[in-house]
């Protein structure tokens, strides 16, 4: 009996392995000025005033804490998926992980509950962390497709992806999906118009992204005048170019 | 008894009378010293006149000021890398291209479709830590030459003049395309002023003129030929191919950040052929190499290819082409060789003297 609550008592302490924190308002202090020593077996000298004045060695409440290591509950953008013991800031890991209930701190019996089943795992929801981030900024942005306004072209998924590129998205070629039709140029007609394309990440999340077709000239003299802002622009979408379907 | 103590005591605490005292500071030598010290003194306080400074606008404040400006040697390291195949570059790792693919990229955008510009130039920033052995010394700005395997073309006039003797190198000079060949009578034609040397930009010469050559030393000034700048040697159609055709670039340390150093020059256009550029890439990369100062760590600290008018700029990583660190036991190797070189001429001479 005794030795069963004993057990039980125990468990309890153990979980709380990350709480044991030391109260943060320590300073270490030095003797500005040392006293002196004392002869042998006599009574030490007393203190003078000047014995009493210390210099700050360390404030232990502007210490950066070092990060804190939990286990996510479920998937958490940016953060990682269900299972994953990651290690972030303590502020973060406080205000946005454990309050929320998304995680929990990190001991061995935390680690085995929320590890991931087999079923969940087939289950693929998320391809990585960052993916949804990725998802979403594609899809805020209006990507500028600068084609040419003397030359003839077509527009090609390696547009797309060289446009990506200025624009700070690295991305390969087989990841976007184009339009059914082709969209051909140069055409003035066909200016800041509007066409959709898709993106897919690690080949399961999927982002339209709106891209705005802009013509240049190589001799400036040739260039169309310069519109200010022209991504915060009301414009149409291009005629006859349907959207690509995302998959299911 | 009393008596002779009580009049000690009277002529101890007898006071000077203050006439006494007056007549001491007042001679007249005395007054005009202290006259001379106080005229000294007036003179020495100078009146601190505060000068009221308006308001002034900030770019036209002294750029010498002391701003915390941002270290230009940029450092991502602790970025993480992205295991995506899809991802927003600002929160990762800047990529690093191999060559052949930053340059498919600057075709890409370069291509007749988009720029229309496929034979832009095809730059090269080389940045570089200038830092010397010591922490307070620093590499000085340096120009050079690179020579490279395969000519383009770089649209700057170079005019090339070579001094010598001998009828076949002459000959040799004249194919490899120098400007002006000549020998004696060139010297003559310079001295007389029919000919003016600042119209070439190098002047190469060959070691069996160097005697008669002496005489231009004043016109030329630092333009003489000498070995340690390459311009003087038994091998003219090297020299001049290099001086023709060769990428002329050169290392400036930053005004703010003294061991910043940037070399931007091209290495060819864009639609030469990738494995041509590369080499040619490399031989200069080689070339800047060899200013290595004798300390740790790097040398070459970033290399971005770049091509106008896109303001891309790719990474590369030069250490395929150089070595990273500083290698101490190679440079004692060379340093050996260099001797072990030395000593036989010696002993020959000596044997010679024998």
């Amino acid at each position: 009996m005794l030795k069963n609550i004993c057990v039980t008592q125990l468990n309890f302490l153990k979980s709380a392995s990350s709480l044991q924190q030391q109260v943060r308002t320590t300073f270490i202090l030095k003797r500005k000025y040392e006293p002196l020593l004392h002869k042998t077996n006599e009574r030490p000298r007393p203190m003078r005033p000047k014995h009493f004045i210390y210099e700050l060695v360390e404030d232990t409440q502007v210490k950066k804490r070092p990060n804190m290591e939990v286990v996510l509950k479920t998937f958490v953008e940016g953060v990682g998926d269900k299972g994953d013991v990651v290690s972030m800031k303590p502020h973060f890991v406080y205000n946005k992980l454990l309050l929320p209930g998304l995680a929990a701190y990190k001991t061995p019996e935390n680690i085995a509950k929320y590890a991931k089943t087999d079923a969940e795992k087939s289950a693929v929801k998320h391809s990585s962390a960052y993916a949804q981030r990725t998802v979403n900024m594609l899809e805020t942005i209006v990507l500028a497709v600068v084609m040419n306004k003397d030359e003839p072209w077509v527009l090609e998924p390696w547009h797309i992806k060289a446009s990506l590129r200025k624009a700070g998205f690295h991305c390969k070629e087989e990841c976007i999906t184009l339009p059914k039709e082709r969209i051909e140029g140069p055409d003035l007609k066909k200016e800041s118009k509007d066409f959709q394309c898709i993106i897919t990440i690690n080949k399961l999340e999927q982002a339209t992204l709106k891209c705005r077709l802009h013509h240049w000239s190589t001799d400036p003299s040739e260039r169309l005048p310069y519109v200010l802002e022209h991504w915060k622009m009301q414009s149409e979408p291009l005629l006859d170019v349907g959207s690509p379907e995302k998959r299911p | 008894m009393q008596s002779i103590l009580s009049s000690m005591r009277a002529l101890a605490l007898r006071q000077p009378t203050g006439d006494a005292v007056r007549r001491l500071h007042l001679t007249a030598i005395s007054e005009a010293a202290r006259k001379g010290t106080r005229e000294k003194a007036r003179k020495k306080k100078v009146k601190v006149e505060v000068k009221k400074v308006g308001f002034i606008p900030h770019n036209q404040r002294d750029k010498k000021i002391n701003v915390k400006r941002a270290d230009k040697h940029v450092d991502d390291s602790w970025k993480q890398v992205s295991k995506d195949d899809v991802y927003v570059g600002r929160y990762y790792r800047w990529p690093v291209y191999s060559v052949a693919e930053a340059i498919q990229c600057h075709r890409e955008t370069h291509h007749p479709s988009m720029y229309n510009v496929p034979n832009a130039p095809l730059n090269v920033e080389i940045e570089l830590n200038m830092q010397g052995e010591k922490a307070t010394r620093f590499v000085d700005n340096f120009q050079r030459m690179a020579m490279i395997p395969h000519k383009f073309e770089h649209g700057e006039e170079r005019k090339i003049i070579v001094f010598t003797k001998g009828n076949d190198e002459i000959l040799e000079a004249r194919e490899a395309g120098a400007s002006l060949v000549g020998g004696v009578e060139l010297i003559k034609d310079i001295t007389g002023g029919e000919l003016l040397l600042s119209d070439y930009q190098f002047i190469i010469a060959h070691p069996n003129i160097l005697p008669e050559l002496v005489a231009l030393r004043g016109l030329m000034k630092r333009k003489f030929p000498n070995p340690k700048s390459e311009t003087l040697g038994a091998n003219l159609a090297e020299m001049i191919v290099k001086f023709s055709s060769g990428i002329s670039y050169s290392a400036a340390k930053d005004e703010y950040q003294q061991n910043f150093g940037l070399i931007t020059a091209s290495v060819g256009p864009l639609d030469m052929d990738a494995q041509k550029l590369e080499e040619n890439l490399k031989h200069l990369l080689q070339d800047v190499n060899e200013m290595r100062p004798k300390r740790e760590g790097r040398f070459i600290t970033r290399v971005l290819l770049k091509s106008p008018p896109s303001s891309e700029q790719l990474k590369i990583d030069p250490f395929v082409y150089v070595p990273e660190m500083w290698d101490k036991s190679s440079a004692k190797v060379k340093r050996e060789e260099a001797k072990k070189q030395e000593e036989p001429v010696e002993t020959q001479e000596a044997v010679a003297a024998n």
